[in-house]
């Protein structure tokens, strides 16, 4: 395929898939022509027209339900897509991924935490103990210019652990329904979507996720190594701090908005480079696109083909696990070892 | 000619061992200036004091009067420094081009202009390499790698540039095309600091040379045959004889079994 067809449907699947997974859903499957028409209805809403407010029960399912599910979802994907494809060219290693580093397991103990002992909200919570988590691995890999990349990976993996221990205790403290819950947030949860979560992460991912944009091209850099840079006159420091600390921020707000979605920031970063090569400059856009519609996809199908809902966090393991396995067999992983 | 890389008294250990005593050694500007020695004699600690990666040393570096402690990377209205160094693994493939155009981003905040990617081009064509843009610079020869390296650093348009053994990896046209070239720059003047392994490649093209032997830089004197002679011998530890060549002298080993 050539590049301008590639980025063409790096623009327009998306859509497509946006728009197809408004007519799926537990309620029943809503023809195009009818989405058509109750979007058509819902625009004029928008734009003041009183009559055309959402009246039915389908029009109520469509905009109060499926939409800020979609929305969320597509933003979520994205944000982990995008985390792991930065962190994987600043850390110049395909193997990490948004979690390597400490943060989902400190956001899951932070909302467990707050399941717990409510002081502030479970979001809130999970957010700050992923930034204290991600925190406390920097510091304790930090050594000036001499900060070893793999170093900071150990750290990250330790820290990890600690706060696994820690979320195993408070698992082991609570009472079956706290623990219900705490089990139920850990794997993931697409379902509990609603427009106050899109509020809430709105701000903090497409933000983060444009600002890394902007950056794109210094990932090229950033990727040749902290030597490779300074060669060329730039310090590498001050923008490694700010895109790292950019990217925990849409991972934490994604983390505390669903839960844990594990393996997905690790894969689709190598499926983009499949099919862009490794050039960061296209690469960031490619992992939102790609990794906003195979959210959404891996959600369509928990969503309409099972008769129950699984967490996303177990599809996400049990889809792209094969498929990844599949193309590292084939070799087709864009990465030199 | 000024000079434009002063050190003075620098000293240098790791841990207990020390690498670099007291050494005193000026280079010029506009000059290619050679660094010879044998291995492990301190020639990579020393260009990595120069190059700003190693910072804590004793004693005085100064490159245009300034203190290289206090040229930082990416600061306006300084001497630009670009270095190369020896081995360079990437793990991602990325193209050629994309090496290349990485030399230019201390020139703009986010994206690349169109006087970038010209200078990308313009290097690459200066050293044949355009055809190679879009192969991913992994599955390059290791001498095609170290020309895109040093593309890499001369699209940035530095005023001091220094090389780790920039000929290490080539076949002998393209040591020829590398030295030529850097001997271009210099006419156009940049200044060069070079460590070399290879005595007449240096002999040929550098203008000034020093040898590291005992933790010190010595000045070369490459004028007086039977002194560049004894010199080179009690660096490398081979007894050598010397062969006359457009007014230069160059060096050959003297064979013990014909």
């Amino acid at each position: 395929m050539r590049q301008r067809v590639k980025v063409l449907l790096l623009i327009l699947v998306p859509f497509v898939v946006l728009f197809f997974s408004l007519s799926l859903g537990s309620t029943g499957y809503v023809g195009i022509s009818d989405l058509a028409h109750y979007t058509w209805v819902a625009v004029q809403g928008l734009f003041g027209n009183e009559l055309a407010r959402a009246t039915t029960d389908i029009e109520t399912i469509l905009w109060q339900v499926r939409l800020p599910r979609i929305l969320l979802t597509f933003m979520v994907g994205a944000a982990l897509a995008v985390s792991g494809g930065v962190l994987q060219a600043i850390f110049r290693n395909p193997i990490v991924d948004p979690f390597s580093l400490g943060i989902s397991s400190g956001a899951a103990f932070g909302a467990a935490l707050s399941m717990l002992i409510p002081l502030i909200p479970i979001n809130l919570s999970a957010f700050l103990f992923g930034v204290v988590a991600v925190t406390i691995t920097y510091f304790v890999s930090y050594a000036g210019a001499r900060t070893s990349m793999i170093i900071m990976v150990l750290a990250g993996m330790i820290i990890t652990g600690v706060f696994t221990a820690f979320l195993t205790v408070l698992q082991y403290l609570s009472d079956p329904y706290k623990l219900q819950a705490i089990v139920q947030w850990t794997m993931g949860n697409l379902h509990t979507a609603s427009w106050d979560k899109v509020q809430t992460v709105f701000i903090p991912i497409i933000g983060g996720l444009l600002a890394i944009a902007a950056f794109r091209w210094k990932l090229n850099l950033l990727a040749l190594g902290d030597q490779e840079a300074m060669a060329v006159g730039v310090n590498p420091r001050n923008i490694k701090f700010i895109i790292v600390g950019l990217a925990t921020m849409i991972t934490a707000s994604a983390v505390a908005s669903v839960g844990m979605i594990s393996l997905f920031g690790l894969i689709v970063p190598h499926i983009s480079r499949i099919f862009f090569g490794p050039n960061n400059q296209i690469g960031v856009f490619a992992n939102m696109s790609i990794g906003g519609t195979f959210l959404l996809l891996i959600d369509d199908f928990s969503r309409a083909v099972m008769p129950f809902e699984i967490p996303v966090g177990v599809f996400t393991m049990i889809l792209g696990a094969p498929l990844f396995i599949y193309l590292m067999r084939k070799n087709a992983v864009n990465w030199n070892a | 000619m000024k000079k434009l890389i002063q050190i003075h008294n620098l000293s240098f250990s790791f841990g207990k061992q020390q690498v670099l005593a007291e050494l005193t050694a000026d280079f010029y500007g506009e000059e290619l200036t050679v660094i010879l020695g044998r291995n492990g004699s301190g020639k990579s600690t020393l260009f990595n004091i120069l190059s700003g990666m190693e910072r804590y040393y004793k004693g005085e570096v100064l490159f245009a009067d300034q203190s290289r402690k206090d040229i930082h990377a990416g600061q306006k209205n300084t001497l630009r420094i670009g270095f190369m160094t020896q081995f360079h693994q990437t793990t991602f493939p990325f193209t050629v081009f994309d090496v290349v155009l990485t030399g230019r981003a201390a020139f703009s905040r986010f994206a690349p202009r169109q006087v970038d990617f010209d200078l990308v081009e313009e290097n690459l064509r200066a050293f044949q390499l355009w055809h190679l843009k879009d192969k991913p610079y992994t599955a390059l020869s290791g001498g095609e790698r170290q020309l895109v390296l040093l593309c890499r650093i001369l699209v940035q348009q530095p005023d001091v540039l220094l090389l780790d053994e920039p000929t290490n990896h080539l076949d002998l046209h393209y040591q020829v095309a590398v030295m030529e070239h850097l001997k271009r720059l210099v006419q156009s003047g940049t200044t060069i600091v070079c460590v070399m392994h290879d005595p007449n490649l240096a002999l040929l093209y550098g203008d000034r040379f020093y040898v590291m032997q005992n933790k010190k830089l010595h000045a070369l004197q490459e004028k007086d045959p039977v002194v560049l002679l004894s010199t080179l011998e009690k660096t490398y530890h081979v007894a050598l004889t010397d062969v006359q060549h457009n007014g230069r002298t160059l060096i050959i080993p003297k064979q013990k079994h014909l």
